[in-house]
């Protein structure tokens, strides 16, 4: 068969041609993958940010597949139990990644999505009690993890810990979201931040390979997600990063890991008033990804903040025009906190998420 | 013909039941129909070439006060109406809003009104010596567009697909969460025949990406999902047909698990067979024939550009992978045809197995020139003519694609340009 072209064509447009970056692909090695899905998080992150400000409102769509990569780069990046990697030394550069013993082989296709090895998890068992899975507890959980003052709303929900964060940021970061709403978010501002943290994180219920290995759970921040409930022999979920991190200290943590016992984080937040848009949401159907735009405006803002007083510790791309329409976004309070300072702004970051 | 902003990038095409039409859609709510010119012994060369036929503004931008949403106007699907009369019409929709447009021409015009003089001024009475009848007389041909229908908020979600019935007398329009069934003649409500939304938004796992009618049973209709699933759907069976009549599944691929292997398992495009028994589907990287008898896997899978298999993460990055990709059939289901990046799009014969890359571009586009097969080399042996995978244009891409119902001849919309492509060795159906 061949064919013949027909006339009544329009003018073409000269087209862009973006650079196309095959050198990381297939990455070998766990680091080089952890940084992968590292990087992978930041983009996601950018893109949800980004999406609030298109044309046409947000897209469900391309949202829910976002928060879907999102959710697999996040188990990937907290699924090695070792401290070093969001854990800054006093002198604030990041640690070494141990190696483990037993560890599974490098390559994604091992690594991503599975429990950490037997060897790491009896480490993560928490012995707390996993709270209901309700707005007030998990903002008492979550918001634990900051040091510095109780108004750091942004850094706070930054170090917030787990997916569980999703109540906590909307708790805490109460009065801010009337700013930081913006289009799209006109009424359903109190329920709509959680939808997509806890979406991002239950969406990972079964990963492959099976999740319900003991302390496997504590690799990965599953506990919090419902689907936890669902499964019989689901473990317990863990606290915030640190605490757990810092009890893994038996399988070679670094030194300079603050103990449990001694974090000065723990700062359990009570009785935050619920914004009772709840109601105003129902009125008249919205579009519900105004949780979204939520998330990014106050997730966005906080994190090019860090991302800029990073020491280099950061990586080139995340300088990449996503910080652009940050810079403007108001209420980066975070930035000028001396502590953040010391901390690595990826790890921090991934982990809040 | 350059537009603000990218206006004129072509967002649907679709030819109409007997393909004399061509309607296009844009990104600034234009429609374009073209017309194919008949086939006239004086100009033997210039047969059956598609001129324009109409031009109108279908869309405009809106904005939501209550929710502050910018609304674009950019025209998502159009789909033709069975022609009844001497008029077309068709569907075309935006986001929100689906619009039925009415297309007439008008030829004649009466001439010889007794009251009234050529100009339409009254005549002076007295000068009315005899009555005549007016009698029709040729005129220039125009083409005369209107709104019949508004169908309007019915929708809370964007609406990514609308299909007309076999019945003629029905419609339905889908968006990420829902679909509805609409009356053609009927704009102020809608049945609600699917809703996946979940009781609470955190749970949404899946959202809707395409439907169709099936083309012959009038109760039965298909919907995909992001999670790579068809569901076929009977409206007998229930007033909301949340539960599928079938389910059409293929498992995962273990090995090739990736972080984005559930955006790539996103169904894009899902079109039924002229036969009716057979569904073709688009996903990022395949397209794959379903058999309408057999749920648990496709019976044909088809390859469009598995080089792209290892720079998932930057079409990640660069949103590439995020393109909606259309598929169609040939008139007898015997080729499919898909768009790829760099202007290519592939088709692909069932019966012989044989595949073809070709290439949209004015270079390789004069006029009667023939289609150059192309090959992109990803790695291994390269030939001469190849293109490397790292040298791929990504912007441009062709992601609608058209098919005329009866003869070889195909429309591509690449960017903002329209190519009509015809098989002149046979133009009879293989």
């Amino acid at each position: 068969m061949e064919w013949a072209s027909e006339p009544g064509e329009e003018g073409p447009k000269p087209g862009l041609n973006p650079p196309l970056r095959a050198a990381r692909e297939g990455a070998p090695g766990r680091m080089e993958f952890k940084l992968e899905a590292h990087r992978i998080v930041s983009i996601s992150l950018g893109k949800i940010y980004n999406s609030r400000v298109q044309r046409g409102g947000i897209k469900l769509h391309k949202n829910l597949l976002v928060s879907l990569v999102l959710r697999s780069a996040r188990q990937v990046y907290l699924s090695d139990p070792c401290p070093g990697l969001y854990l800054a030394g006093p002198s604030g550069t990041p640690m070494a990644l141990p190696q483990l013993p037993g560890e599974p082989a490098a390559g994604p296709a091992a690594g991503w999505g599975e429990p950490a090895p037997p060897a790491v998890p009896a480490a993560w068992q928490e012995t707390q009690p996993h709270p209901e899975r309700s707005a007030v507890p998990d903002a008492q959980r979550a918001v634990d993890a900051e040091p510095a003052a109780p108004g750091i709303d942004a850094g706070d929900a930054v170090l917030g810990g787990q997916a569980a964060a999703g109540p906590a940021w909307r708790l805490m970061e109460g009065p801010r979201e009337a700013a930081a709403g913006g289009p799209g978010n006109p009424a359903g501002a109190s329920e709509v931040f959680p939808e997509v943290a806890r979406a991002a994180s239950h969406h990972c219920g079964r990963p492959p390979g099976g999740e319900d290995q003991p302390g496997a759970l504590g690799a990965t921040p599953r506990g919090d997600c419902c689907c936890a409930k669902e499964e019989a022999p689901a473990p317990p979920p863990i606290g915030p990063r640190k605490r757990g991190a810092a009890g893994a200290g038996g399988v070679g943590g670094p030194a300079g890991c603050p103990a449990p016992s001694s974090t000065p984080l723990k700062k359990p937040r009570r009785d935050l008033e619920e914004p009772s848009s709840g109601a105003a949401a129902e009125e008249e159907e919205e579009m519900e990804t105004g949780n979204v735009a939520n998330l990014i405006s106050i997730f966005g803002s906080s994190f090019s903040g860090l991302l800029r007083k990073s020491p280099g510790g950061g990586r080139e791309e995340a300088d990449g025009e996503e910080n652009g329409p940050e810079a403007a976004e108001p209420g980066q309070i975070c930035c000028d906190k001396p502590v953040l300072r010391d901390m690595n702004p990826w790890s921090t970051a991934i982990v809040a998420f | 013909v350059g537009g603000r902003g990218g206006t004129d990038i072509i967002s649907t095409v679709e030819f109409n039941h007997t393909g004399e039409l061509l309607a296009t859609g844009d990104k600034g709510g234009r429609v374009v129909i073209f017309q194919r010119e008949p086939e006239s012994k004086n100009t033997p060369h210039s047969q059956g070439e598609y001129d324009v036929y109409s031009t109108f503004q279908s869309h405009e931008p809106e904005f939501d006060y209550l929710k502050s949403l910018e609304i674009e106007e950019k025209i998502n699907k159009i789909k033709w109406l069975p022609q009844q009369n001497a008029a077309h019409s068709l569907l075309s929709t935006n986001d929100k809003t689906i619009k039925l447009w009415k297309i007439t021409e008008r030829d004649k015009r009466p001439e010889g009104y007794n009251l009234k003089d050529e100009e339409g001024k009254l005549k002076d009475l007295s000068t009315v010596t005899s009555l005549q009848v007016p009698v029709l007389k040729p005129m220039d041909l125009m083409v005369e567009v209107s709104p019949r229908r508004v169908f309007a908020n019915g929708h809370t979600y964007h609406i990514n697909s609308i299909s007309v019935n076999s019945d003629c007398e029905t419609y339905m329009s889908a968006d990420d969460l829902r679909i509805n069934l609409w009356h053609l003649a009927i704009t102020d409500r809608s049945f609600n025949i699917v809703d996946i939304k979940p009781a609470n938004m955190e749970d949404l796992t899946e959202v809707i990406t395409a439907s169709e009618f099936h083309p012959h049973h009038c109760n039965l209709f298909v919907y995909s999902s992001s999670k790579g699933s068809l569901r076929l759907c009977d409206m007998r069976a229930a007033a909301l047909c949340d539960k599928h009549s079938k389910l059409f599944e293929e498992p995962e691929d273990p090995s090739n698990r990736s972080f984005f292997s559930e955006i790539i398992s996103s169904v894009s495009d899902v079109k039924f067979s002229h036969s009716g028994r057979y569904m073709l589907t688009r996903d990022y990287l395949t397209v794959k024939v379903w058999d309408l008898n057999m749920e648990a896997r496709p019976i044909e899978t088809y390859q469009v550009h598995d080089y792209l298999r290892s720079k998932l993460c930057s079409l990640y990055e660069n949103d590439c992978i995020f393109d909606k990709f259309e598929c169609a059939w040939n008139g007898s289901d015997s080729v499919i045809m898909t768009g790829a990046y760099n202007n290519f799009f592939r088709m692909f014969d069932r019966n012989t197995k044989r595949d073809v890359t070709l290439e949209a571009s004015r270079e390789s586009s004069k006029p009667r020139a023939v289609l150059k097969p192309r090959r992109v080399c990803a790695g291994g042996k390269r030939r001469r003519d190849d293109i490397s995978v790292d040298s791929l244009d990504f912007t441009k891409k062709i992601l609608h694609t058209a098919w005329h119902p009866a003869e070889n001849i195909i429309a591509i919309a690449a960017t903002n340009n329209l190519y009509i492509f015809q098989d002149k060795v046979s133009s009879e159906m293989h």
